[in-house]
């Protein structure tokens, strides 16, 4: 930390001349500004904040702080989980939540430019009036997109169209020194030197700062319809995931979910959506599923090809969701798992494991066996399509200091376990500061040191979002 | 039992578009869907049946002949019989006239069904907003009723218990049957059909009621002819301007400003 | 049935107390200018039990003749017992125009009168006038959820009838004439109604806070401060008839239940009026109200981003302006 300088009135005066106005300092800055949705990581006030409008204002406060030795941290909404955007060493943070400009579609190349403030949601809808679908759809759908591509956040439907990264086609980034510069090109494929742009997307703000996108579409469908699929245990729900894709069966989203998570998210939105008997008997775990189509019949024969599979298989019966707002109540629910666990847990953290999809059942028998030696409760869910698993560890009567214990004990043996299935540690929220101290046992020592090489390349005065990813301070 | 849940398709209103050349509704494109406060009547039919599963849920709905999908929604939902009562003649009808082909489709189809004990409606639709179909039917049919109803305590061929919204407060209200009985939100959703109730809704048949099939029908209070309400004209409400600071030198002025704004948009 | 009188009747509904509803007495302003250009007289018909406090309270805002009947079967609504009395008197004194609140009871009442007298009803109207050509009654009113009007009328069917939502007129001013009182014999009795109140249900705050049917909300974010601080707002709220509602950050700092939240995890609404009092206007509390008709806005911070949504702003201190809106609203 004493590599970096304190933000004193004449950076201030500099960086005013940047951004006349608009810099703001100490008791005004928003509190939000010192963390994000998981604050047990640990919170810390910046000393500045701006809320940025252009490229060429990034550039211009970062050749301040660069010349300065000032931290910066970027962020959009602040809705990361894993501390990404904690400003840990104080400095300065860039917001980007102003820059949400759709800047314009190119129909014919199916390809859209937009500045990083961008909401999901927002370019989700905008899209569709387009007749196009955005298909990366991570769950918080507030995220800006310049978080998502941070991340490398894809949601729930990676099963079928895969990742945030087979979407980023160009962006321009602001280095830390305050150069800007292009990486990659609208075109369909490319091999022009090394992939600096894959090295951005999921680089968490720690190698560059994202000032514009350039993101590929694809035609809407033009029928979707969701369906709900009780079944008696977790076991005999995961143990059908695998079967659609050797039915040649193509679901937009496969997510799991057992019926604890749901009871505590149906509670907090209110609203009973999900049955929680069928025939008399108890439902102990569902399948939530979207298929998509070009018409509605292909929909409606899908359907029905599924329809009979999974009863076949086990499930105890199928509930269709094909009106959108009966989509909307059935996808609410499970919209709304962490704002249902965050508000009745005092001690709250996660991880976000991701497995070949296969080891999914053993892996969650795993983990509920490896649970029962510790003192919290365990709550998850999960797109089971691409064996992605958001695992809560909740208390609300432990001590914080035994409780982060724990749960430092019990997350060295999932990610040890996550290995050894060959996953990894961390399927989109990333590894911000939360993670840090268990990336390197993850990916190894040789790969940890080419990571913090790169690091230095692109940031050799170590001043972008300090902390995070691939070191600790 | 034998129950009765009166239907209407309409466009979905979330998804309404004004043209702005035209000024005019966009109805091309617009999804239709099942009224959704009928969507509340059939899911008090529904957990009626659940607790009792010799009820029997008849669905009927009166329009063109594509609320076959409305009718074919609640087969899948609940429902276990549709009909469609359908004909030129019916166009153009007020609540009046509808209420009156309702009534005299409903008393054609008792004489096999046998008699309804309950009748069932949404308490409007989202269309028209009137809510006066419901009573009218009860009207045309002699049988109480009970309106905004949000949920039915009690269920039997001998009467009916209900919770009911009233205007500041609820009440449970009791009648005897034959009832007419209109739904309003309740706090729970109406349930999900199941793929194997979906696949029979698709096969099944949906009876036509034409205006020739039903006896004695008295076709001058039918359609345009038998409404006593016409419309005039209709127009696109003016839209918002854009926000308005309000300044004035103390609270107290700035109060009453505030009040005659909103007092002149009809909101206070 | 024919109109033997060019007069406008106006529905006083009562409540179990004897009182008027306001939307009755509301109701007799714009009676008063539809039966000057209809060429009749302004007639209220109280109906209820022990209602000398209603009777009063119509003589003397602007109505030419009151019609009472006043008996305990009155006292509490029922569909059968208004059907019989509104509709033996339409038809003993046969006006030619009847206006009634769109109340719960009279959205309940009003089609059946309409129906037994083979006439037309058109509901929630916002705007009332009289076509000058045929001397009918014009009725607007909202359809596909208030996004086309439509213009009614009821040409050749008598008396034209019509409800209108509580709100939509002020009440007129207290005149110095008071009306003639014309007091009515009619019963109904017990066995032909139908229906049975078995109990009244009052809900206490916050267990069951019904936003998103709400007409009025009034919320409050993080510039509430305090716990306490609500209580301006509550204030508010009852003087509006208003649910009050609140952003996550009120929620997050124990100041107010969850159930009041409204926002991306909170609940979705979409009032005739949302008061937003110290409020920021993040995204996430917008996804859950921008649907509301008309948003006001109050906040210390000029660049809050709720300006941006709101159709009326006022910079300042919500201390001070909410207080003053209350008592305002007492005032009228």
């Amino acid at each position: 930390m004493s590599q970096y300088n304190p933000v004193t009135p004449e950076v201030i005066a500099e960086l005013e001349k940047v951004v006349p106005g608009r810099v703001v300092t100490g008791a005004e800055v928003n509190p939000d500004y010192a963390r994000d949705e998981m604050p047990i990581y640990g919170t810390r006030m910046p000393e500045v904040s701006i809320d940025v409008l252009t490229t060429e204002e990034v550039s211009g406060i970062m050749q301040v702080c660069y010349a300065h030795n000032i931290p910066v941290t970027t962020r959009g909404s602040g809705t990361g989980l894993v501390g990404g955007c904690t400003p840990i060493c104080g400095g300065v943070v860039l917001c980007t939540s102003k820059m949400n400009k759709i800047l314009g579609y190119d129909l014919d190349n199916f390809t859209v430019d937009v500045q990083p403030g961008v909401l999901l949601q927002q370019l989700a809808d905008d899209a569709m009036s387009h007749g196009c679908m955005y298909p990366p759809d991570p769950g918080e759908k507030l995220a800006t997109l310049g978080g998502n591509v941070s991340t490398n956040a894809s949601g729930m439907r990676g099963v079928k169209y895969g990742a945030t990264r087979d979407y980023v086609l160009a962006m321009t980034v602001v280095l830390p020194d305050g150069r800007i510069t292009r990486m990659g090109a609208a075109v369909s494929k490319t091999s022009s030197g090394y992939s600096l742009i894959n090295l951005m997307i999921g680089s968490e703000g720690t190698l560059g700062i994202i000032t514009e996108l350039t993101l590929k579409l694809i035609p809407a469908p033009k029928a979707t319809i969701s369906l709900i699929v009780p079944f008696e245990d977790l076991a005999a729900c995961i143990s059908m995931v695998p079967k659609f894709k050797q039915n040649h069966l193509n679901p937009q989203a496969i997510e799991f979910f057992e019926k604890e998570i749901l009871i505590t998210s149906e509670e907090y939105l209110g609203k009973q959506v999900f049955p929680r008997k069928v025939e008399g008997a108890e439902v102990g775990a569902y399948l939530l599923l979207t298929f998509d189509g070009d018409s509605q019949e292909e929909l409606d024969n899908i359907v029905e090809q599924v329809a009979e599979m999974l009863l076949e298989e086990g499930a105890m019966d199928v509930l269709v969701a094909d009106t959108p707002p009966k989509m909307k109540d059935a996808w609410a629910a499970r919209s709304s798992f962490l704002e249902g666990i965050e508000e009745q847990t005092k001690l709250l953290d996660e991880c976000d494991v991701v497995v070949p999809v296969t080891r999914i059942p053993e892996y969650v028998v795993y983990v509920d066996e490896l649970a029962k030696n510790y003192q919290f409760r365990l709550q998850y869910f999960g797109h089971a399509g691409d064996g992605n698993l958001h695992i809560y560890t909740c208390s609300n009567d432990m001590e914080r200091e035994e409780f982060l214990r724990q749960v430092d004990d019990f997350w060295n043996k999932v990610y040890a376990k996550t290995m050894e299935l060959g996953g990894q540690i961390s399927g989109e929220h990333g590894i911000g500061m939360g993670k840090v101290k268990y990336l390197a046992e993850a990916v190894g020592e040789a790969n940890i040191q080419l990571m913090q090489g790169i690091k230095k390349v692109f940031d050799p005065k170590m001043i972008l979002n300090p902390g995070k990813v691939c070191y600790s301070l | 039992m034998n129950i009765l849940v009166c239907i209407k398709q309409v466009p979905d209103t979330n998804e309404i578009k004004i043209d702005p050349v035209t000024n005019t509704l966009i109805r091309a494109g617009v999804p239709s869907i099942v009224n959704p406060f009928d969507g509340y009547a059939l899911e008090a039919a529904a957990r009626i049946k659940d607790n009792d599963p010799d009820t029997k849920i008849v669905v009927m709905s009166m329009g063109p002949a594509q609320a076959e999908d409305a009718l074919r929604e609640c087969l899948a939902i609940a429902a276990d019989k549709a009909y469609l009562v359908t004909d030129r003649a019916f166009g153009g009808s007020d609540t009046l006239a509808t209420s009156y082909i309702l009534k005299s489709a409903i008393e054609y189809v008792e004489s096999w069904e046998g008699k309804f004990d309950l009748i069932f409606c949404g308490k409007q639709a989202t269309d028209g907003d009137t809510a006066q179909v419901g009573p009218e039917i009860a009207e045309h049919l002699g049988y109480s009723q009970i309106t905004y109803a949000l949920e039915v305590q009690q269920a039997s061929a001998e009467g009916i218990q209900v919770l009911r919204e009233a205007d500041d407060c609820n009440q449970v209200i009791a009648s005897d049957c034959p009832c007419v009985v209109t739904f309003t939100k309740p706090s729970f959703d109406p349930r999900f059909p199941t793929i194997k109730r979906k696949m029979a809704a698709r096969k099944a048949t949906i009876n036509q009621i034409t205006a020739g099939d039903i006896p004695g029908i008295d076709l001058t209070r039918a359609g345009l002819k038998g409404s006593p309400t016409k419309v005039k004209t209709s127009f696109v409400p003016p839209r918002k301007e854009g926000g308005v600071m309000i300044q004035a030198e103390t609270p107290e002025e700035i109060a009453a400003k505030l009040f005659e704004s909103l007092n002149g948009v009809h909101v206070i | 049935m024919e109109a033997k009188t060019k007069d406008l009747w106006v529905f006083v509904e009562t409540n179990e107390d004897g009182s008027a509803k306001n939307v009755g007495i509301e109701l007799l302003a714009p009676g008063r200018d539809l039966a000057a250009k209809q060429g009749g007289a302004l007639v209220a018909l109280v109906v209820g039990s022990n209602v000398e406090a209603a009777v009063e309270e119509a003589a003397t805002h602007g109505a030419d003749k009151v019609v009472v009947v006043d008996s305990p079967e009155y006292k509490q609504f029922s569909t059968d017992a208004y059907a019989a009395v509104l509709t033996a008197m339409i038809e003993k004194y046969g006006p030619t125009s009847f206006l009634m609140g769109a109340t719960p009871n009279g959205r309940d009442v009003g089609p059946r009168v309409s129906c037994r007298l083979q006439t037309g009803l058109t509901a929630d109207c916002t705007a009332l006038d009289v076509d000058e050509e045929t001397g009918c009654v014009c009725w607007t009113r909202p359809t596909f959820g208030g996004n086309l009007m439509a213009v009614i009328m009821c040409p050749d069917h008598r008396p034209q009838m019509g409800t209108v939502r509580p709100g939509v007129f002020k009440k007129p001013a207290v005149t110095e004439n008071k009306a003639e009182i014309i007091r009515e014999e009619f019963h109904v009795d017990a066995a032909s109604i139908r229906t049975r109140i078995l109990e009244i249900i009052r809900e206490a705050e916050g267990e069951n806070v019904d936003l998103e049917g709400a007409e009025i909300i009034v919320a409050g974010g993080r510039g509430v401060g305090s716990a306490e601080g609500f209580d301006v707002l509550r204030e508010l709220c009852d003087a509006l008839g208003g649910t009050l509602a609140c952003s996550r950050a009120a929620v997050d700092a124990g100041w107010i239940g969850h159930a009041h939240q409204v926002g991306q995890t909170g609940k979705t609404v979409g009032p005739k009026l949302y008061i937003a009092c110290g409020i920021s206007g993040a995204i996430q509390h917008l996804a859950g109200m921008t649907s509301s008709d008309y948003i006001v806005a109050i906040n210390k911070d000029a660049d809050a981003p709720i300006f941006g949504v709101a159709d009326f702003g006022i910079v300042g201190n919500l201390f001070d302006i909410v207080p003053a809106l209350t008592a305002e609203i007492k005032k009228r």
